[in-house]
């Protein structure tokens, strides 16, 4: 028996596919794919693949993970192989390891944003400068307005004609949560003016001590 | 189109019934093709992709190479008021592009309801809903298949031609006379009276209806060298039919999140009430390797976990056990969860539940249709009480504790007695399990679901009335008195769908100006309650100045000229007419197996049944 970690993006139409959807589906790649996939034991056996964090609807991602259990060793690359054979368009792994960190080490996650429309590096700026943000944001007892500001950070950004590229990075796990697509709300209610969200898609993710997720 | 959707698809609940891109989808070059054929299913992609008939038709003409398929559904309301706002016509999920641009637009008819959904996607997608509208351009020939083509008549007056029976044969040779014609500058008429020609296609524009004063059909009369009767088509060799080993796999889950492997086509039973136990005749059955091959291909390409091998009723398959037992080899190494859907009472053994549970354990279904002996016979469901128990038993030993009991209210002959007879037996079912001195922890939970009855043609009953809507709700108060245990639920269902499913069931061709008055005024995804608008329903009759009760609520002579009469399903009237004059008489019909019965099914196949 050994755990392995798979990485892989999910982009194209995949971004319309959900959490739950993208469990189904990577259950019923890994039952095609042929690999020597474990199953738990019990009255229902089922087959074990867990994801230690959760993309939300509409983000891309080129960092995602996967982890699974297979009863034999197999050599990295071979998983990727079998695994893409499987997988639809939009969906891709391109590395496989030992497990190195765990759910609960995560801490952030780097997004890439770009926005197209007029003006909006000044608004970026605006936004940014106020002292508290205030949105709407899910938590397990509901909806919930709360401050975004301290959870933000803009490690870059520039422009390109009319397009404002962005890279955020966000708080993520178990303990602290921002979804990007919170922030981008908010901004479109300070911004006050049209634009277009022409990408948002993860490119890593961090451990609360500040190493690369692997 | 791609980036137009793209913009809107977050905007929506589950996107990915709009985007397309599931494994097994069929992609082709469009400059590479001959003939482009949209699947339409008039319902939501999650009610569609959960359709068998569709996955089968789907691969089957994408295995010819210069042919194309695709999917459509119908929008959710969140998607269509986008759609409508942006100017999106529908559109295939393939391809992405609009099904006005398709050679084929083909819907199925799997029921009444959802008639009026298919003039709302004819809408979307930019196709005049008058078939005279459309012109004399080839493309796009907007056709039909699907059970619902027995009576095809309140839609005659949108489809270019109707599909009767099976269509794994004679879908292609239409596509290939169409393909042929097309490329030597056929008019759409002329296409359609070569069509008429093929074994199977109706061309609904090709024949005359007249009527009597008393609003009864006259004649149906044929054009030019149309054929006067129209008979569905089926195959012969069953065990050799098309079957895909790959599906298309949804992302959302769907209705029916499975795949199956039809084991059997037909009913041995002869139910009077069951339109699909005539309209698919004759039985017949494959063989348990061709099962066990097609069942392992479909798990193998689509990485499902659970199969179902389904039909009208897979426990009369002649050789079921033996091939639970290969496939349960094959399945249950791979942890995957067989299931059988329709299983009888009266021939359900130990050893077959011991073979499903072996897998998974849930709830049991039966359906008695009827409270009553003496009704049960009436309607021929050949279903004694004694069996019933008999399974139950069973069932309660192995540890089941939920029991699902389908009842129909307001068929032929029925009398309050019937009615009391089904809290009756409910309750008898539920004695039968606290009688058990080992019996499963836990609580019992009966339920009973009482559907209206419907009357459809080409059953015994296609000359009965339907019980008006009064009586009905009177008989559903006196159901509700006579259930007194706690551990018994009753459902029942709103009369007002199934009035307006009678009258579509058995309805003519005027009936097309009602579909489009309500279409019009609003109403699709009739068969959704949140949508379904009774109001909206009797004032479009009112406005076209016909009566729903003339079409639901009226016995037939046997000597009356039915709307369907020219549309030949293999079972005679003669048959009909017979089966009807036993049921009154309370004399049921052995199954086929038993005693063929002569509806005429055998001598279309031209070799006996069995």
């Amino acid at each position: 028996m050994k755990d392995y970690r798979i990485v892989f993006e999910k982009t194209g139409r995949m971004i319309y596919i959900s959490h739950l959807d993208l469990n189904r589906c990577m259950l019923r790649a890994v039952r095609r794919s042929g690999l020597p996939a474990w199953y738990t034991e019990g009255f229902h056996p089922h087959l074990y693949l867990m994801f230690p964090l959760a993309l939300s609807l509409g983000t891309e991602s080129v960092c995602e993970a996967m982890d699974i259990r297979l009863t034999e060793e197999m050599p990295e690359e071979e998983i990727c192989m079998h695994l893409n054979a499987a997988l639809p368009e939009g969906l891709h792994a391109h590395d496989v390891h030992t497990p190195q960190y765990m759910t609960k080490d995560i801490g952030s996650a780097r997004y890439e944003v770009i926005l197209q429309g007029e003006g909006l590096s000044e608004a970026w700026e605006t936004f940014l400068a106020q002292e508290q943000i205030i949105a709407p944001k899910h938590t397990k007892k509901g909806m919930k307005d709360i401050d975004i500001r301290p959870m933000l950070t803009t490690e870059e950004m520039h422009t390109e004609g009319d397009k404002l590229i962005l890279t955020l990075r966000l708080p993520a796990g178990n303990e602290r949560n921002l979804n990007v697509g919170v922030v981008l709300s908010a901004f479109g209610k300070h911004a006050d003016k049209p634009f277009l969200t022409k990408k948002v898609c993860r490119t890593k993710i961090f451990c609360i001590n500040g190493e690369e997720f692997f | 189109m791609k980036k137009k959707l793209e913009s809107f698809l977050l905007d929506v609940q589950k996107p990915s019934r709009y985007c397309g891109g599931e494994v097994g989808q069929i992609v082709k070059d469009k400059e590479k093709v001959d003939v482009r054929f949209a699947f339409c299913f008039p319902d939501i992609y999650d009610v569609g992709m959960s359709h068998l008939g569709m996955k089968i038709l789907y691969s089957l003409i994408n295995e010819r190479e210069n042919y194309w398929c695709e999917r459509v559904f119908a929008p959710w309301q969140d998607m269509e008021e986008i759609m409508r706002r942006e100017g999106i016509p529908l559109y295939a999920l393939e391809s992405l592009d609009p099904v006005k641009e398709f050679d084929f637009v083909g819907f199925t008819l799997q029921y009444e309801m959802s008639y009026t959904t298919i003039l709302n996607m004819l809408d979307l997608a930019g196709i005049p809903i008058w078939q005279r509208e459309r012109g004399e351009n080839i493309a796009p020939m907007v056709v039909a298949g699907g059970p619902c083509c027995c009576n095809p008549e309140p839609l005659a007056d949108f489809f270019d031609l109707f599909i009767l029976g099976e269509g794994e044969e004679v879908n292609l040779e239409l596509m290939d006379l169409y393909r042929d014609m097309r490329d030597r500058g056929a008019s759409r008429s002329e296409f359609l009276r070569a069509a008429a020609q093929i074994e199977g296609i109706y061309v609904p524009s090709l024949y005359d209806v007249a009527y009597h004063a008393d609003g009864t059909v006259k004649s149906v009369t044929p054009q030019g060298h149309a054929p006067a009767v129209v008979r569905k088509r089926v195959i012969v060799d069953f065990d050799k039919v098309y079957y895909p080993e790959q599906v298309v796999v949804p992302f959302i889950e769907i209705v029916h999140d499975r795949v199956s492997v039809e084991v059997l086509r037909g009913c041995i039973r002869g139910c009077r009430f069951c339109q699909a136990g005539f309209l698919y005749r004759p039985f017949r059955e494959k063989s348990p390797e061709t099962i066990c091959a097609e069942g392992r291909a479909l798990c193998e390409h689509s990485g499902y976990d659970e199969l179902s091998l389904s039909s009208l009723s897979t426990s009369d398959h002649s050789r079921l056990e033996e091939t639970l037992d290969e496939m349960l080899t094959y399945t249950a190494q791979r942890h995957i969860n067989l299931s059988l859907p329709s299983l009888r009472v009266d021939n359900f053994s130990q050893s077959v539940l011991d073979k499903i549970t072996a897998v998974r354990k849930s709830g049991l279904t039966f359906a008695p249709e009827a409270g009553t002996q003496r009704l049960r016979d009436v309607i021929n469901k050949n279903v004694t009480e004694e069996e019933l128990m008999r399974t139950c038993k069973i069932a309660f030993d192995g540890g089941y504790t939920q029991v699902k009991l389908y009842f129909m209210m307001g068929l032929p002959t029925e009398t309050d007695d019937d009615i009391v007879g089904i809290a009756d037996l409910a309750q008898k079912v539920v004695d039968l399990f606290y009688d058990m001195p080992d019996r499963a922890k836990g609580k019992l939970q009966v339920s009973i679901s009482a559907a209206t009855f419907v009357p459809k043609p080409f059953t015994p009953f296609e000359f009965e009335p339907q019980m008006e809507k009064e009586e009905i709700l009177r008989r559903q108060e006196i159901l509700r008195r006579a259930v007194k245990s706690k551990r018994v639920r009753v459902s029942m269902h709103v009369s007002d769908v199934s009035q307006i499913e009678a009258v579509l069931a058995r309805g003519d061709r005027r009936l097309g100006r009602v579909l489009y008055e309500v279409w019009k005024n609003g109403g699709h995804l009739d068969s959704w309650e949140e949508y379904f608008d009774a109001g909206r329903w009797y004032a479009a009759f009112e406005t076209c100045g016909l009566d729903p009760a003339f079409y639901a609520n009226r016995r037939r002579d046997y000597e009356e000229v039915m709307p369907w009469d020219h549309i030949d399903y293999m079972v005679s009237k003669q048959f009909l007419i017979r089966e009807n004059e036993k049921a009154h008489a309370g004399v049921i019909t052995p199954t086929c197996r038993e005693q063929c019965a002569g509806c005429g099914a055998n001598s279309c196949l031209g070799r006996a049944c069995f």
